[in-house]
Protein backbone atom coordinates (compact mmCIF):
# COMPACT_ATOMS: atom_id res chain seq x y z
CA UNK A 1 0.00 0.00 0.00
CA UNK A 2 1.01 3.58 -0.37
CA UNK A 3 0.05 6.88 0.01
CA UNK A 4 1.82 9.86 -0.88
CA UNK A 5 2.13 13.49 1.11
CA UNK A 6 3.95 15.82 -0.68
CA UNK A 7 7.48 16.41 1.43
CA UNK A 8 7.00 12.95 3.09
CA UNK A 9 8.43 9.87 1.78
CA UNK A 10 6.66 7.47 0.18
CA UNK A 11 5.87 4.65 2.48
CA UNK A 12 6.04 0.97 1.35
CA UNK A 13 5.25 -1.16 4.83
CA UNK A 14 1.42 -1.59 6.31
CA UNK A 15 1.86 0.90 8.78
CA UNK A 16 -1.84 0.55 9.56
CA UNK A 17 -1.91 -1.62 12.16
CA UNK A 18 0.39 1.15 14.40
CA UNK A 19 -2.55 3.58 13.48
CA UNK A 20 -5.17 1.24 14.50
CA UNK A 21 -3.47 0.85 17.76
CA UNK A 22 -4.50 4.36 18.39
CA UNK A 23 -7.57 4.55 16.38
CA UNK A 24 -11.49 2.81 16.95
CA UNK A 25 -11.40 0.98 14.03
CA UNK A 26 -11.52 1.43 10.11
CA UNK A 27 -14.97 1.31 9.77
CA UNK A 28 -15.68 4.26 12.02
CA UNK A 29 -12.70 6.36 11.59
CA UNK A 30 -13.38 6.36 7.91
CA UNK A 31 -17.02 7.32 8.46
CA UNK A 32 -16.05 10.04 10.85
CA UNK A 33 -13.60 11.59 8.24
CA UNK A 34 -16.22 11.54 5.98
CA UNK A 35 -18.63 13.51 7.89
CA UNK A 36 -15.62 15.88 9.56
CA UNK A 37 -14.62 16.54 5.83
CA UNK A 38 -18.37 17.97 4.97
CA UNK A 39 -17.84 20.04 8.37
CA UNK A 40 -18.68 17.63 11.02
CA UNK A 41 -17.18 19.25 14.39
CA UNK A 42 -18.07 16.55 16.98
CA UNK A 43 -16.78 13.90 14.09
CA UNK A 44 -13.54 15.30 13.99
CA UNK A 45 -13.47 16.07 17.54
CA UNK A 46 -13.69 11.98 17.91
CA UNK A 47 -10.53 11.50 15.54
CA UNK A 48 -8.81 14.19 17.40
CA UNK A 49 -9.34 12.68 21.05
CA UNK A 50 -8.55 8.96 19.21
CA UNK A 51 -5.43 10.02 17.67
CA UNK A 52 -3.99 12.55 20.03
CA UNK A 53 -1.89 10.99 22.14
CA UNK A 54 -0.03 9.17 19.37
CA UNK A 55 0.60 12.34 17.61
CA UNK A 56 1.86 14.29 20.43
CA UNK A 57 4.05 11.76 21.55
CA UNK A 58 5.78 11.88 17.97
CA UNK A 59 5.72 15.21 17.89
CA UNK A 60 7.33 15.37 21.55
CA UNK A 61 9.87 13.09 20.29
CA UNK A 62 10.39 14.67 17.83
CA UNK A 63 10.83 18.00 18.99
CA UNK A 64 10.96 18.43 22.30
CA UNK A 65 8.40 19.05 25.02
CA UNK A 66 8.02 23.01 24.60
CA UNK A 67 6.73 22.97 20.92
CA UNK A 68 4.62 19.87 21.26
CA UNK A 69 1.30 21.09 22.11
CA UNK A 70 1.50 24.02 19.52
CA UNK A 71 2.77 21.73 16.86
CA UNK A 72 0.25 18.94 17.43
CA UNK A 73 -2.64 21.57 17.16
CA UNK A 74 -1.43 22.73 13.81
CA UNK A 75 -1.06 19.38 13.08
CA UNK A 76 -5.01 18.47 13.81
CA UNK A 77 -6.09 22.23 12.04
CA UNK A 78 -4.21 21.11 8.80
CA UNK A 79 -5.65 17.52 8.90
CA UNK A 80 -8.87 19.32 9.49
CA UNK A 81 -8.16 21.60 5.71
CA UNK A 82 -7.34 18.46 4.20
CA UNK A 83 -9.76 16.21 5.24
CA UNK A 84 -11.29 16.06 1.20
CA UNK A 85 -7.79 14.41 0.34
CA UNK A 86 -8.20 11.84 2.50
CA UNK A 87 -9.36 9.13 0.02
CA UNK A 88 -9.86 6.22 2.96
CA UNK A 89 -7.11 4.16 1.09
CA UNK A 90 -5.31 3.41 4.49
CA UNK A 91 -6.44 4.24 7.94
CA UNK A 92 -7.46 7.29 8.64
CA UNK A 93 -4.35 6.98 11.82
CA UNK A 94 -2.17 6.26 9.20
CA UNK A 95 -3.02 9.26 6.47
CA UNK A 96 -3.10 11.72 9.80
CA UNK A 97 0.34 10.49 11.00
CA UNK A 98 2.17 11.06 7.78
CA UNK A 99 0.74 14.51 7.79
CA UNK A 100 2.18 15.21 11.13
CA UNK A 101 5.10 14.38 10.02
CA UNK A 102 4.80 16.67 7.38
CA UNK A 103 3.91 19.16 9.32
CA UNK A 104 7.02 18.31 11.55
CA UNK A 105 9.66 18.68 9.23
CA UNK A 106 8.14 21.74 7.54
CA UNK A 107 7.87 23.02 10.93
CA UNK A 108 11.73 22.25 11.78
CA UNK A 109 13.07 24.08 8.81
CA UNK A 110 10.92 26.92 9.46
CA UNK A 111 12.39 27.31 13.22
CA UNK A 112 15.72 26.68 12.28
CA UNK A 113 16.10 23.70 14.74
CA UNK A 114 18.19 21.95 12.02
CA UNK A 115 21.82 23.78 13.46
CA UNK A 116 24.02 21.66 13.30
CA UNK A 117 21.79 18.51 13.53
CA UNK A 118 23.77 16.08 11.15
CA UNK A 119 26.81 16.75 13.24
CA UNK A 120 28.74 13.24 12.44
CA UNK A 121 31.30 13.12 14.83
CA UNK A 122 31.21 11.85 18.47
CA UNK A 123 31.06 15.17 19.89
CA UNK A 124 27.37 14.84 19.47
CA UNK A 125 27.08 11.91 22.35
CA UNK A 126 28.39 14.46 24.77
CA UNK A 127 24.96 16.59 24.75
CA UNK A 128 23.54 13.07 26.17
CA UNK A 129 25.25 13.07 29.72
CA UNK A 130 26.17 9.47 30.83
CA UNK A 131 24.57 8.00 33.94
CA UNK A 132 26.67 7.71 36.52
CA UNK A 133 26.30 4.68 38.88
CA UNK A 134 24.11 6.77 41.19
CA UNK A 135 22.85 10.14 41.80
CA UNK A 136 19.70 12.69 40.31
CA UNK A 137 20.66 11.30 36.80
CA UNK A 138 19.50 7.97 37.24
CA UNK A 139 16.01 9.76 37.24
CA UNK A 140 16.41 10.51 33.81
CA UNK A 141 13.93 8.43 31.68
CA UNK A 142 14.61 7.08 27.97
CA UNK A 143 12.33 9.84 26.83
CA UNK A 144 14.03 12.55 28.83
CA UNK A 145 17.57 11.27 27.46
CA UNK A 146 15.76 10.72 23.84
CA UNK A 147 15.13 14.70 24.30
CA UNK A 148 19.00 15.40 24.93
CA UNK A 149 19.85 14.31 21.62
CA UNK A 150 20.97 16.41 18.71
CA UNK A 151 18.18 17.21 16.77
CA UNK A 152 19.29 15.47 13.52
CA UNK A 153 20.19 12.27 15.82
CA UNK A 154 17.00 12.27 17.58
CA UNK A 155 15.07 12.68 14.70
CA UNK A 156 16.41 9.68 12.72
CA UNK A 157 16.21 7.85 16.00
CA UNK A 158 12.27 8.94 16.18
CA UNK A 159 12.07 7.79 12.67
CA UNK A 160 13.67 4.76 12.17
CA UNK A 161 13.66 3.11 15.83
CA UNK A 162 10.02 3.86 17.04
CA UNK A 163 8.13 4.30 13.96
CA UNK A 164 9.97 2.25 11.58
CA UNK A 165 10.68 3.85 8.50
CA UNK A 166 13.41 3.02 6.69
CA UNK A 167 17.00 4.94 6.08
CA UNK A 168 16.04 5.23 2.47
CA UNK A 169 13.01 6.97 3.38
CA UNK A 170 14.25 9.23 6.31
CA UNK A 171 17.29 10.34 4.04
CA UNK A 172 14.43 11.08 1.71
CA UNK A 173 12.26 13.00 4.32
CA UNK A 174 15.41 14.84 6.14
CA UNK A 175 17.40 15.44 2.64
CA UNK A 176 20.49 13.94 3.90
CA UNK A 177 22.19 10.47 2.28
CA UNK A 178 21.64 7.22 3.28
CA UNK A 179 24.76 6.77 5.61
CA UNK A 180 24.15 9.73 7.28
CA UNK A 181 20.85 8.62 8.78
CA UNK A 182 22.36 5.21 9.73
CA UNK A 183 25.32 6.89 11.42
CA UNK A 184 22.80 8.97 13.14
CA UNK A 185 21.07 6.49 14.19
CA UNK A 186 24.03 4.62 15.53
CA UNK A 187 25.19 7.61 17.55
CA UNK A 188 21.79 8.03 19.08
CA UNK A 189 21.59 4.58 20.14
CA UNK A 190 24.86 4.31 21.80
CA UNK A 191 24.25 7.77 24.05
CA UNK A 192 20.84 6.12 24.54
CA UNK A 193 22.44 2.23 25.96
CA UNK A 194 24.09 4.62 28.74
CA UNK A 195 20.31 5.59 30.19
CA UNK A 196 19.23 2.04 29.99
CA UNK A 197 17.29 0.20 33.58
CA UNK A 198 19.77 -1.55 34.69
CA UNK B 1 37.54 1.47 23.79
CA UNK B 2 36.41 1.61 20.43
CA UNK B 3 37.55 -1.02 17.30
CA UNK B 4 36.43 -0.66 13.65
CA UNK B 5 33.54 -2.77 14.24
CA UNK B 6 32.18 -0.91 16.44
CA UNK B 7 30.66 1.68 14.10
CA UNK B 8 28.73 -1.22 12.29
CA UNK B 9 27.39 -2.84 15.33
CA UNK B 10 23.79 -1.02 14.79
CA UNK B 11 23.84 -2.08 10.88
CA UNK B 12 24.49 -5.72 11.94
CA UNK B 13 21.72 -5.25 14.26
CA UNK B 14 19.39 -4.08 11.61
CA UNK B 15 20.53 -6.37 8.72
CA UNK B 16 21.86 -4.01 6.70
CA UNK B 17 25.38 -5.35 6.05
CA UNK B 18 25.95 -7.40 3.20
CA UNK B 19 27.08 -11.42 3.35
CA UNK B 20 30.89 -10.84 3.69
CA UNK B 21 31.02 -7.96 6.09
CA UNK B 22 28.49 -9.62 8.20
CA UNK B 23 30.84 -13.22 7.94
CA UNK B 24 33.60 -11.15 8.94
CA UNK B 25 31.69 -9.03 11.83
CA UNK B 26 30.49 -12.23 13.70
CA UNK B 27 34.12 -13.74 13.52
CA UNK B 28 34.68 -10.46 15.20
CA UNK B 29 31.89 -10.62 17.93
CA UNK B 30 33.08 -14.50 18.58
CA UNK B 31 36.65 -13.07 20.09
CA UNK B 32 35.66 -9.44 21.25
CA UNK B 33 33.55 -9.47 24.32
CA UNK B 34 33.02 -5.65 24.29
CA UNK B 35 32.07 -5.98 20.87
CA UNK B 36 29.08 -8.61 22.15
CA UNK B 37 28.66 -6.24 25.34
CA UNK B 38 27.78 -3.07 22.93
CA UNK B 39 25.73 -4.91 20.58
CA UNK B 40 23.17 -6.49 23.62
CA UNK B 41 22.77 -3.18 24.66
CA UNK B 42 22.08 -2.03 21.13
CA UNK B 43 19.55 -4.39 21.25
CA UNK B 44 17.78 -2.82 24.40
CA UNK B 45 17.56 0.50 23.18
CA UNK B 46 15.96 -0.79 20.28
CA UNK B 47 13.77 -2.82 22.29
CA UNK B 48 13.29 0.33 24.11
CA UNK B 49 12.14 2.24 22.15
CA UNK B 50 9.95 -0.03 20.73
CA UNK B 51 8.01 -0.66 24.09
CA UNK B 52 7.33 3.17 24.67
CA UNK B 53 3.79 4.30 25.30
CA UNK B 54 2.38 6.92 23.54
CA UNK B 55 0.96 9.89 26.18
CA UNK B 56 -1.65 12.04 25.49
CA UNK B 57 -0.69 16.03 26.15
CA UNK B 58 -1.01 17.41 30.09
CA UNK B 59 -4.03 19.75 28.66
CA UNK B 60 -6.39 19.02 26.12
CA UNK B 61 -5.75 21.30 22.87
CA UNK B 62 -9.04 20.64 21.39
CA UNK B 63 -10.98 23.53 22.60
CA UNK B 64 -8.29 25.68 20.81
CA UNK B 65 -8.15 23.41 17.38
CA UNK B 66 -12.23 23.65 17.56
CA UNK B 67 -11.55 27.54 17.41
CA UNK B 68 -9.52 27.91 15.08
CA UNK B 69 -11.22 25.61 12.42
CA UNK B 70 -14.62 27.16 13.47
CA UNK B 71 -16.35 24.48 15.14
CA UNK B 72 -17.96 24.45 18.68
CA UNK B 73 -16.27 21.98 21.18
CA UNK B 74 -18.68 20.17 23.92
CA UNK B 75 -18.28 22.14 26.65
CA UNK B 76 -18.41 25.28 24.99
CA UNK B 77 -21.88 24.12 23.16
CA UNK B 78 -22.68 23.89 26.45
CA UNK B 79 -21.89 26.83 28.02
CA UNK B 80 -23.50 28.37 25.23
CA UNK B 81 -26.75 27.18 25.45
CA UNK B 82 -27.14 28.14 29.43
CA UNK B 83 -26.60 31.24 28.39
CA UNK B 84 -29.13 31.40 25.21
CA UNK B 85 -31.86 29.61 27.35
CA UNK B 86 -32.72 30.47 30.37
CA UNK B 87 -36.39 28.53 30.83
CA UNK B 88 -35.74 25.61 32.84
CA UNK B 89 -37.55 23.14 30.65
CA UNK B 90 -35.27 24.19 28.00
CA UNK B 91 -31.96 23.97 30.04
CA UNK B 92 -33.13 20.10 30.70
CA UNK B 93 -33.17 19.53 27.00
CA UNK B 94 -29.91 21.14 26.16
CA UNK B 95 -28.92 19.37 23.43
CA UNK B 96 -32.09 19.32 21.57
CA UNK B 97 -32.16 23.57 22.16
CA UNK B 98 -30.31 24.66 19.02
CA UNK B 99 -31.24 21.79 16.99
CA UNK B 100 -35.18 22.46 17.20
CA UNK B 101 -34.56 26.35 16.87
CA UNK B 102 -32.65 25.36 13.88
CA UNK B 103 -35.32 23.61 12.03
CA UNK B 104 -37.89 26.42 13.14
CA UNK B 105 -35.72 28.95 11.29
CA UNK B 106 -36.16 26.77 8.20
CA UNK B 107 -39.93 26.51 8.37
CA UNK B 108 -40.06 30.65 8.56
CA UNK B 109 -37.33 30.61 5.62
CA UNK B 110 -39.40 28.86 3.15
CA UNK B 111 -41.13 30.54 0.42
CA UNK B 112 -44.72 32.09 0.99
CA UNK B 113 -43.62 31.48 4.61
CA UNK B 114 -45.69 34.27 7.24
CA UNK B 115 -44.51 34.84 10.48
CA UNK B 116 -42.77 37.21 13.13
CA UNK B 117 -38.89 36.50 11.74
CA UNK B 118 -38.54 39.66 8.90
CA UNK B 119 -35.06 39.61 10.19
CA UNK B 120 -33.83 36.23 9.33
CA UNK B 121 -31.73 36.22 6.80
CA UNK B 122 -33.03 35.49 3.11
CA UNK B 123 -32.51 31.90 2.27
CA UNK B 124 -29.53 30.21 -0.10
CA UNK B 125 -31.08 29.53 -3.37
CA UNK B 126 -30.67 26.02 -2.48
CA UNK B 127 -32.96 26.43 0.96
CA UNK B 128 -36.09 25.60 -1.13
CA UNK B 129 -34.55 21.84 -1.65
CA UNK B 130 -35.57 21.17 1.64
CA UNK B 131 -38.84 20.77 0.57
CA UNK B 132 -37.93 17.90 -1.39
CA UNK B 133 -36.88 15.66 0.71
CA UNK B 134 -39.35 13.53 0.14
CA UNK B 135 -38.42 13.12 -3.30
CA UNK B 136 -35.00 12.63 -2.17
CA UNK B 137 -35.15 9.49 -0.86
CA UNK B 138 -36.76 6.09 -2.31
CA UNK B 139 -37.40 5.33 1.46
CA UNK B 140 -41.48 6.38 1.94
CA UNK B 141 -41.34 6.03 5.70
CA UNK B 142 -38.32 7.70 6.02
CA UNK B 143 -39.92 10.72 3.70
CA UNK B 144 -43.34 10.63 5.80
CA UNK B 145 -41.73 10.40 9.12
CA UNK B 146 -39.70 14.17 7.49
CA UNK B 147 -42.88 15.10 6.05
CA UNK B 148 -44.74 14.55 9.52
CA UNK B 149 -42.42 16.38 11.55
CA UNK B 150 -41.97 19.43 9.41
CA UNK B 151 -45.62 19.85 9.81
CA UNK B 152 -45.63 19.67 13.34
CA UNK B 153 -42.47 22.10 13.49
CA UNK B 154 -44.60 24.48 11.16
CA UNK B 155 -47.42 24.29 13.87
CA UNK B 156 -44.95 25.28 16.53
CA UNK B 157 -42.71 27.57 14.57
CA UNK B 158 -44.01 30.85 15.87
CA UNK B 159 -43.05 30.32 19.22
CA UNK B 160 -39.57 29.99 18.73
CA UNK B 161 -37.61 33.09 18.64
CA UNK B 162 -35.54 34.31 15.82
CA UNK B 163 -32.15 33.29 16.80
CA UNK B 164 -33.24 29.85 16.96
CA UNK B 165 -34.81 29.93 14.21
CA UNK B 166 -31.62 31.48 12.19
CA UNK B 167 -29.37 28.48 13.97
CA UNK B 168 -31.72 25.63 12.80
CA UNK B 169 -31.58 27.37 8.85
CA UNK B 170 -28.24 27.52 9.00
CA UNK B 171 -27.93 23.47 10.67
CA UNK B 172 -30.64 22.19 8.08
CA UNK B 173 -29.05 23.83 5.01
CA UNK B 174 -25.04 22.16 6.34
CA UNK B 175 -27.53 18.78 6.66
CA UNK B 176 -29.07 19.08 2.96
CA UNK B 177 -26.33 20.18 1.24
CA UNK B 178 -24.20 16.76 2.36
CA UNK B 179 -27.02 15.07 1.69
CA UNK B 180 -27.51 16.04 -2.16
CA UNK B 181 -23.47 15.67 -2.28
CA UNK B 182 -23.64 12.01 -0.82
CA UNK B 183 -26.64 11.38 -3.38
CA UNK B 184 -24.80 12.97 -6.23
CA UNK B 185 -21.72 10.99 -5.26
CA UNK B 186 -23.46 7.63 -5.10
CA UNK B 187 -25.23 8.37 -8.43
CA UNK B 188 -21.88 7.66 -9.86
CA UNK B 189 -19.93 5.24 -7.19
CA UNK B 190 -23.06 3.30 -6.56
CA UNK B 191 -21.34 0.22 -4.42
CA UNK B 192 -19.44 2.75 -2.22
CA UNK B 193 -20.00 1.53 1.23
CA UNK B 194 -18.52 4.86 2.21
CA UNK B 195 -20.62 6.92 0.48
CA UNK B 196 -24.00 5.46 1.82
CA UNK B 197 -22.41 5.30 5.18
CA UNK B 198 -22.44 8.65 5.03
CA UNK B 199 -25.12 9.35 3.09
CA UNK B 200 -27.48 7.47 6.03
CA UNK B 201 -25.46 9.49 8.49
CA UNK B 202 -26.64 12.47 7.19
CA UNK B 203 -30.63 11.32 6.86
CA UNK B 204 -30.06 10.20 10.29
CA UNK B 205 -28.80 13.99 11.39
CA UNK B 206 -31.51 15.84 9.42
CA UNK B 207 -34.37 13.43 11.23
CA UNK B 208 -33.18 13.38 14.65
CA UNK B 209 -32.84 17.63 14.35
CA UNK B 210 -36.26 17.73 12.92
CA UNK B 211 -37.51 15.26 15.76
CA UNK B 212 -35.95 17.54 18.39
CA UNK B 213 -37.60 20.84 16.75
CA UNK B 214 -41.07 19.81 16.52
CA UNK B 215 -41.06 18.56 20.31
CA UNK B 216 -39.89 21.74 21.55
CA UNK B 217 -42.10 23.78 18.89
CA UNK B 218 -44.41 21.97 20.45
CA UNK B 219 -43.98 22.33 24.03
CA UNK B 220 -44.15 25.50 23.83
CA UNK B 221 -47.19 26.13 22.03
Amino acid sequence: MELTIPGVATLHRDRDQAARRSGRGGDAETADAALAAAGDGRAFERLYRAHVARIHSLVRRMMGPDQADDVTQDVFVRAWNKLATFRAEAAFGTWLHRLAVNVILARRTTLGTERGRYDDSEDALEVVPSRPGAGVELSVDFEQAMGRLPDGARQVFVLHDIEGYRHEEIADMLGIVEGTSKSQLHHARMALRRHLER
Amino acid sequence: MKDQWTDRLSEYLDGELGAAERAALEGHLATCAECGATLAELRRVVARAGALHDRPPTADLWPAIAQHIGVVSLPARRARRRIAFTVPQLAAASVALALVSSATAWLLIRPGARGPVAEAPTPAPSAPATLATAAMYPDKRYAAQVADLERALERGRGQLDTTTVRVIEKNLRIINRAIREAQSALAADPANSYLNLHLAQEMRRKLELLRQAAALAGARS
